[in-house]
């Protein structure tokens, strides 16, 4: 995927971290918010001071649900797709891999992110803990 | 001039396809004709347009609405890029009536002609850097909110499918739906489709397909003197709560999108749930149906699918939903569908629903969008006062 020069500036830190292994999120300065997707300014109090923090990667499943057709032909079904939310307090959407048995990890599951190397980038993806 | 003195005129749809040969443009133009030609006006009765995507000509800065002027061959005084079609930009055409920035409105769009190759349909994926990765599309994220739902309510299941099976049904019947003569279906049938992201399976979920719609607005007084019984505008409501499909949607919070947006319309209607006659509620999958009798106050939150089952939604139940068939059966044609809405709602008013007329339909619900979609509208229609 290629991305708009005001995508790079706004996301290329977050693509850079996660090259790296690292996830992180913008987390305001002055409020000290955490939000995702990132945007120009914090979404609590619109302010422009914010700054990527690294995140522990883990937290808990949001939702979750099994993809058995995919919106295009060239990617592989079933699929685990979710939401989860992290433990500093910020979401995301993902996929879930590896985890026990494979299985669809059920709302509240405990998670902790992985990488995947996709189309010349590095994604996270989430595998559910085993306690 | 009040609300209620805003009235569609003509309504347009061409047919509806899985592929056409044509291409967006011309079934917008085939159907602006056709709701012309319904309402008894020329295009060059024509002061206003909100025909969000095609444009004809495609210039780069104004592209959409703008360019209709040089394609109607008339001059305009109010243009309106509306997002989505349907519902917002027909209060978008009332205010430009009601501010007299224009006297008739044509509102058209669909799709043709972009549809296939094993995809679903581009604008169901967002080519956005936190969603494709993914592998995430509308009904996937329609889904998410779904798992929360049935993790709650859990009997919601079999309703969904008893909701899929009844509207997929009236679609069967109806020779313009483009599943025609597909069906019926029971409950069963919806249950043991392919699965396409869980808990829906193939009959849970809408159609993409082809063709245009369009719709005519404008005064009550001018409408007195056309060829249908004027429909008016009884009320409207709008809720925006983020960008569509990028953030992924909060179960807690899109779960009762549209009941502020209802509240509204029905305020300004003077009018409640139990007014309602006829629902062409938003039928992107099932569960969105029972989503919305619950938002919009017809019943209470968990209690969807018992009411759609108990109150009855095919064409002899006492609300009779989806009359055409819905997204589910007789068509979705992406920022046109929600036109689809509207028109349906007009010729069940106005009594030009032919064999699918609805004995006694007086006021009719349109709406548009959905839950996961994270925003939602509806409109109030009726017959003047």
């Amino acid at each position: 995927m290629t991305l708009s020069a005001e995508a790079e500036a706004l996301t290329g830190e977050f693509w850079a971290a996660a090259a790296r292994h690292e996830l992180v999120r913008p987390v305001c300065r002055d409020c000290g918010r955490n939000f995702f997707t990132p945007q120009i300014a914090c979404p609590q109090c619109l302010s422009e001071n914010w700054s990527y923090e690294r995140s522990s990667g883990r937290g808990r499943v949001y939702s979750a649900t099994v993809v058995h057709k995919a919106a295009t032909p060239d990617v592989p079904v079933p699929f685990r797709l979710g939401i989860v939310d992290l433990d500093e307090g910020w979401s995301m959407l993902t996929t879930f891999v590896d985890g026990p048995g494979g299985r669809l990890p059920a709302i509240g599951a405990p998670v902790e992110v992985t990488w995947v190397e996709q189309d010349g980038r590095t994604v996270p993806a989430f595998r559910e803990i085993v306690p | 001039m009040k609300l209620q003195d805003v009235a569609i005129v003509g309504v347009g749809v061409t047919p509806q396809v899985k592929r056409s040969e044509k291409n967006s443009l011309q079934v917008a133009l085939d159907a602006a004709k056709l709701a012309l030609a319904d309402a008894g006006l020329s295009h060059t009765d024509l002061d206003g347009i909100a025909a969000r995507w095609p444009g004809p000509g495609g210039t780069e800065l104004a592209p959409g609405s703008a360019d209709w002027s040089t394609m109607l061959g008339v001059p305009l005084s109010w243009i309106g890029d509306s997002y989505p079609q349907g519902i917002p930009a027909l209060v978008d055409a009332a205010g430009a009536i009601l501010t007299g920035q224009a006297t008739t409105i044509l509102i058209t769009g669909g799709q043709a002609g972009v549809l296939g190759g094993g995809k679903v349909a581009s604008y169901t994926r967002p080519g956005n850097e936190f969603v494709a990765p993914f592998g995430a599309f509308t009904a996937a994220h329609f889904a998410l909110v779904a798992q929360r739902h049935l993790a709650r309510f859990p009997y919601a299941r079999q309703g969904m499918a008893e909701i899929a099976a009844t509207i997929r049904n009236v679609g069967s019947t109806n020779p313009d739906a483009v599943m025609y003569g597909r069906g019926p279906y029971t409950a069963e049938d919806v249950l043991a489709a392919p699965p396409v992201v869980d808990p829906f399976t193939l009959l849970d979920l809408c159609l993409a397909s082809e063709g245009g719609a369009a719709v005519v607005v404008t005064t009550l007084e001018r409408a007195r003197d056309l060829r249908h019984p004027p429909v008016v505008l009884l009320g409207a409501g709008m809720e925006w709560l983020r960008q569509q499909y990028v953030d992924p949607a909060r179960y807690e919070e899109v779960w009762s999108i549209g009941a502020k947006a209802a509240r509204k319309a029905f305020g300004q209607a003077g009018l409640g749930p139990s007014d309602v006659d006829v629902a062409q509620l938003y039928d992107v999958n099932s569960l969105e149906v029972a989503r919305q009798f619950e938002a919009l106050g017809f019943c209470g939150e968990g209690e969807g699918t018992d009411f759609a089952l108990a109150t009855g939604i095919g064409p002899d139940g006492k609300l009779p939903t989806c009359t055409d068939g819905g997204l589910l059966s007789f068509s979705h044609i992406g920022w046109g569908a929600p036109t689809l809405k509207l028109v349906e709602a007009v010729h069940q008013v106005r009594g030009t629903a032919g064999a699918r007329q609805i004995p006694g339909a007086e006021v009719a619900l349109a709406a548009g969008a959905g839950s996961a979609a994270q925003y939602y509208n509806l409109a109030l229609l009726g017959r003047a006062r």
